[in-house]
């Protein structure tokens, strides 16, 4: 058998280091001829007491414990219970002449990595070989672990960074602002018809150019803000967040004759303001991105397995799927200013939002058919969130 | 004849300044603005110092709390500590919402405290309405002593 | 009585004074929770949390205190001076509301640190006008203090800066 030991990075490059635990001289040569026929050249430690063994172990460890089940006062399974408390690393075959298939598989549950017949000595090469490859496999997925761990913490940390540097830039962005919204606007109101027309165009389009950027920091001050401090998580009833929220766009719904009918909604596990602006958000863009008929909104929740699943559906101007995804983009919008306002961070806040709970928020819809806008939000307590 | 009240506003921010010289123009309180742009100057002329000597003592202060030199709370804080200095109103107006500047700001004896709208119309609103109480509703210590 | 969302704490001996001043505030909607003391001592035990107050708490104190002068048992200045004098109370607005003309008495108003200052107009119209002033500046263009959160850091901010 041809060994390409130099290619395989499981084994040792120099001779496997063997820590044999046996009492019979014989027996041990034995082992120690199978090696060398199987073609590893092999320094071995002979040790036959318990305390041999733990001294050995421990000052020099080697690649590889070899056992023999049974010892007088000591068997396979006393070794076991030291090399898992000392080396839970260093792989162990038993080596036993009357070890009954059942003790073995009983060996082998217990930790020890494989087991010998002391009749199918020839075979103990490649079981070591295979016993030192899973050992090399297992330290490899240990390191690939360790590698996300970092990564997913240095994943964290970049977000976190990004989300301070939003926040701080909105915080630092509004004082200036404030100052050409103020004066544009003063301007355009103590000298509209003194200049000539169009100063009074320009001073317009600067003063809305200021007033729109005012909310844009104001909503991605918003945006920024959420998963930061400040929110609690509590039983919110959704039943009771639907009548604030409709409340809040009563002038909207008015003035539209939109008509928003909700089913029985469940409580839901969460902040109760990053509900309600879901349901805002998304009730309100319904009723913004109407088509020719009054708008017609339904908001309904179903259980499914391990959450709620919500359903806000529209009988407005719809999205064709080519778009879905890009509606949840910050300040992504799909139609002029003119047409259907909005700076197209609504959507956005939405995502962050049900993201922020573990959840998903998508869309469901064909252009000219309304929309279904479907999110999932986590039930009230752990033991809820058990149940089927 | 008794005289016009005068108003002090500590801000660093010449815009500001003007908007509140702004709001005020035309009032029927013919309030007479003073402004000073850091906290070491506030002191100076309350205090009437150095360039300030004879700078009328203000009815009311209206304190922005980031000013270089030496910050709002500083100010607030030695104003109130000063007998002479600690009868004179003094409103907090600045456009920190932050808890801890409101707590502390009235910890340290602020009279009141009103964020600055970024909206024009709510600020000139805000700066009308400081006005009004102070100068029509509110009793004032005898100004200028 | 909800001490929760207490807003005004209305000091005040003279019945039709007060009865004027809480149409005022009612009418105006600027109070949900007024609660009235008719003296001084009734005052100090509400604000401190004591007396027949004890479920009270320095957590919740009330946005504004009006507060007259001339009261029974503790008068309207000592009570002034035992708020301000105290972490705890120090941060609550008190506006002293008076029919004193007394120039000593508004000097040592102020100085002792009421917030402010006014003098009751004798005409009713004017009174409910000054009321309904007094409750628009303090409860909706002055931000008072935030609850809670704010009064457990008093203690720490308290020694950064000279005071008297």
């Amino acid at each position: 058998m041809t060994m390409t030991a130099s290619n395989d990075l499981a084994l040792p490059s120099g001779p496997l280091r063997v820590l044999h635990v046996e009492d019979d001289q014989l027996d041990a040569e034995l082992a120690v001829e199978a090696l060398r026929k199987g073609g590893f050249s092999a320094s071995v430690v002979l040790v036959q007491t318990e305390s041999e063994f733990e001294q050995e172990l421990r000052s020099h460890a080697p690649d590889i414990v070899i056992a023999d089940y049974n010892l007088p006062n000591w068997n396979g399974m006393g070794v076991l219970e030291v090399v898992r408390r000392e080396s839970p690393d260093i792989p162990l075959i038993l080596v036993s002449g009357s070890l009954k298939d059942v003790t073995a598989v009983e060996c082998i549950k217990a930790g020890a990595t494989d087991y010998v017949s002391k009749d199918g000595l020839a075979r103990l090469p490649e079981v070591i070989r295979r016993a030192l490859r899973e050992k090399h496999e297992h330290s490899l997925r240990d390191q690939a672990e360790k590698e996300l761990a970092r990564k997913a913490e240095e994943l964290v940390r970049s977000n976190a960074d990004l989300e301070q540097f939003a926040y701080i830039a909105s915080h630092d962005l509004q004082e200036p602002l404030r100052m050409v919204t103020a004066y544009t606007q003063l301007l355009s109101e103590r000298y509209r018809g003194k200049l000539d027309e169009n100063a009074d165009k320009f001073l317009g389009y600067a003063s809305e150019g200021a007033q729109r950027m005012q909310v844009l920091i104001q909503d991605l001050l918003a945006f920024s803000r959420i998963g930061r401090n400040g929110f609690t998580s509590g039983s919110v009833d959704c039943n009771a967040v639907m009548e604030e929220v409709l409340q809040a766009l009563a002038s909207a719904i008015q003035d539209s004759g939109a008509v928003v009918t909700y089913g029985k909604l469940p409580a839901v596990w969460a902040d109760r303001t990053h509900v309600s602006q879901v349901l805002q958000n998304l009730i309100g863009n319904a009723i913004k991105f109407r088509g020719k008929k009054p708008p017609a909104v339904s908001v309904q929740a179903e259980k499914a397995e391990q959450h709620w699943l919500f359903t806000v559906s529209d009988n407005g101007i719809g999205i064709a799927p080519e778009h879905a995804k890009n509606v949840f983009v910050v300040f992504q919008r799909l139609h002029p200013r003119a047409e259907y306002p909005g700076n197209g961070i609504g959507l956005a806040i939405c995502e962050k939002i049900i993201e922020h709970y573990g959840g998903k928020i998508w869309v469901e819809s064909e252009a000219g058919s309304g929309s279904t806008f479907k999110f999932t939000m986590p039930p009230p307590g752990p033991a809820e969130r058990a149940r089927p | 004849m008794k005289p016009a009240p005068q108003v002090l506003i500590v801000d660093d921010n010449p815009a500001d300044v003007a908007l509140v010289c702004e709001a005020l123009a035309g009032s029927k309180h013919r309030s007479q603005i003073n402004s000073v742009e850091d906290g070491v100057e506030a002191l100076a002329f309350l205090n009437r110092t150095g360039s300030h000597g004879s700078a009328l003592r203000p009815g009311l202060v209206l304190l922005d709390l980031n000013l270089p030199k030496k910050d709002g709370l500083a100010v607030l804080a030695s104003m109130k500590a000063s007998p002479d200095l600690r009868r004179i109103p003094v409103v907090i107006f600045s456009t920190s919402e932050l808890r801890k500047d409101i707590v502390r700001s009235y910890d340290l004896g602020a009279n009141c405290y009103v964020s600055k709208p970024g909206n024009l119309n709510e600020f000139f609103s805000a700066v009308k309405s400081i006005e009004a109480f102070w100068f029509a509703f509110a009793s004032l210590p005898p100004q200028g002593e | 009585m909800n001490s929760d969302k207490l807003d005004i704490l209305l000091v005040e001996d003279n019945q039709d004074d007060m009865e004027l001043a809480l149409h005022a505030l009612r009418r105006e909607k600027l109070a949900n929770n007024i609660f009235v003391a008719r003296d001084g001592e009734q005052a100090l035990d509400f604000l401190f949390c004591r007396g027949e107050f004890t479920q009270r708490s320095f957590d919740h104190p009330p946005k504004l205190v009006l507060l007259d002068l001339k009261l029974p048992k503790v008068d309207g200045m000592e009570v002034l001076k035992q708020v301000k004098a105290d972490p705890r109370t120090r941060t609550i607005p008190v506006v002293i509301m008076t029919s004193s003309k007394e120039e000593r008495d508004l000097v040592s108003g102020y100085n002792l640190g009421a917030n402010s200052y006014i003098q009751k107009p004798v005409d009713f119209d004017q009174f409910r006008d000054t009321v309904k002033t007094v409750g628009l500046y303090w409860l909706i263009t002055n931000q008072p203090p935030p609850l809670a959160e704010g009064f457990r850091h008093l203690d720490a901010l308290a020694h950064d800066h000279d005071r008297q």
